[in-house]
């Protein structure tokens, strides 16, 4: 079973595999629009990466005190 | 039983907090309006500036309860200050994480030694001190005394990192909310910010409580452990 470190580490991997490659993916099947081409999908992924970076540092958090917890718990009951 | 309280009473902030927060979501990406001079990448401020918020608000309990530790030496209050401390460094790395990514859009760089940046990195290295200190004094009761004075001194860079940017030339704009006369926020811009601070908030103070029974507990089991020794 993967430890929930090694699950952060995935779920940071597939975020950051996201970023990248759903706005570039977006960009292969956009048809090009005259008077936009200067339009720039990068501060969508960036705020994107923002936006996933704190969710995955707070949940990181949350996951690290609820294992403690847990860790404690398990110690109490021996 | 107290401890058992503030684990609801955790549970049930952290869960408003993160209710509060996808509402914040919906808001940001499909409410609120674009900033016209910065375009999208505006967006980061409702995350960038309630997690600032937060890591100054936890510093600030981090100093107050290491100074009313230092004078009562109560333990519960090491207890609070320590969780309050881990849940600081969480949302400062957010800030030094988030703030980068924007400032690569607006300003065309990651990184800059300006003085809100410079402060800001400061205070992230203050306080990982202020774990090094704990976890490296042979005595753990000289390490808690050590740390709160560690503590107490990073919440002095606190105001320095707020009026660096009227104190000296700085990349970083000035205050648009809290000023003299008023908020100069666009008022849909300004309620998601608020959304985006009252969840922030409601988040830290939810995990922080189950923190805090968790150090409470851990240094209760310790004392029986100790006790069933000898």
């Amino acid at each position: 079973m993967l430890s929930s470190t090694r699950l952060l580490r995935l779920g940071f991997l597939v975020l950051l595999a996201l970023a990248v490659a759903v706005p570039a993916a977006a960009q292969d099947a956009a048809v090009p629009v005259t008077g936009l081409s200067g339009l720039s999908l990068r501060p969508y992924q960036f705020v994107f990466l923002a936006y996933a970076l704190a969710w995955l540092l707070v949940l990181g958090w949350v996951v690290a005190v609820a294992r403690r917890m847990a860790r404690l718990e398990r110690r109490l009951e021996r | 039983m107290p401890s058992k309280l503030l684990r609801v009473g955790g549970s049930v902030l952290a869960v408003l907090g993160v209710l509060g927060i996808l509402v914040l979501h919906w808001m940001v990406f499909f409410w609120t309006p674009t900033e016209a001079s910065m375009g999208i990448i505006q967006r980061i401020f409702y995350i960038h500036v309630p997690s600032a918020w937060v890591a100054f608000f936890a510093f600030g309990i981090v100093a107050l309860c290491g100074a009313m530790y230092l004078w009562l030496g109560d333990e519960r209050l090491d207890h609070a200050a320590v969780s309050a401390a881990e849940g600081g460094m969480v949302f400062t790395t957010i800030v030094l994480l988030t703030g980068p990514l924007w400032g690569r859009i607006a300003w065309g760089t990651y990184w800059t030694w300006e003085p809100r940046l410079t402060l800001t990195l400061l205070l992230w290295f203050i306080y990982l001190g202020y774990f090094l200190v704990r976890s490296s004094t042979e005595n753990p009761e000289r390490g808690k005394r050590f740390s709160a004075v560690v503590g107490i001194v990073g919440a002095l860079d606190i105001p320095l990192i707020h009026l660096s940017v009227l104190w000296f030339r700085s990349l970083h704009p000035t205050p648009v909310v809290m000023k003299p006369e008023g908020p100069t926020l666009h008022p849909d811009m300004l309620l998601t910010l608020a959304v985006g601070l009252i969840s922030f908030t409601l988040l830290f103070l939810g995990v922080f409580l189950q923190r805090y029974t968790l150090a409470v507990a851990t240094h209760l089991a310790a004392v029986r452990e100790r006790e069933a020794r000898s």
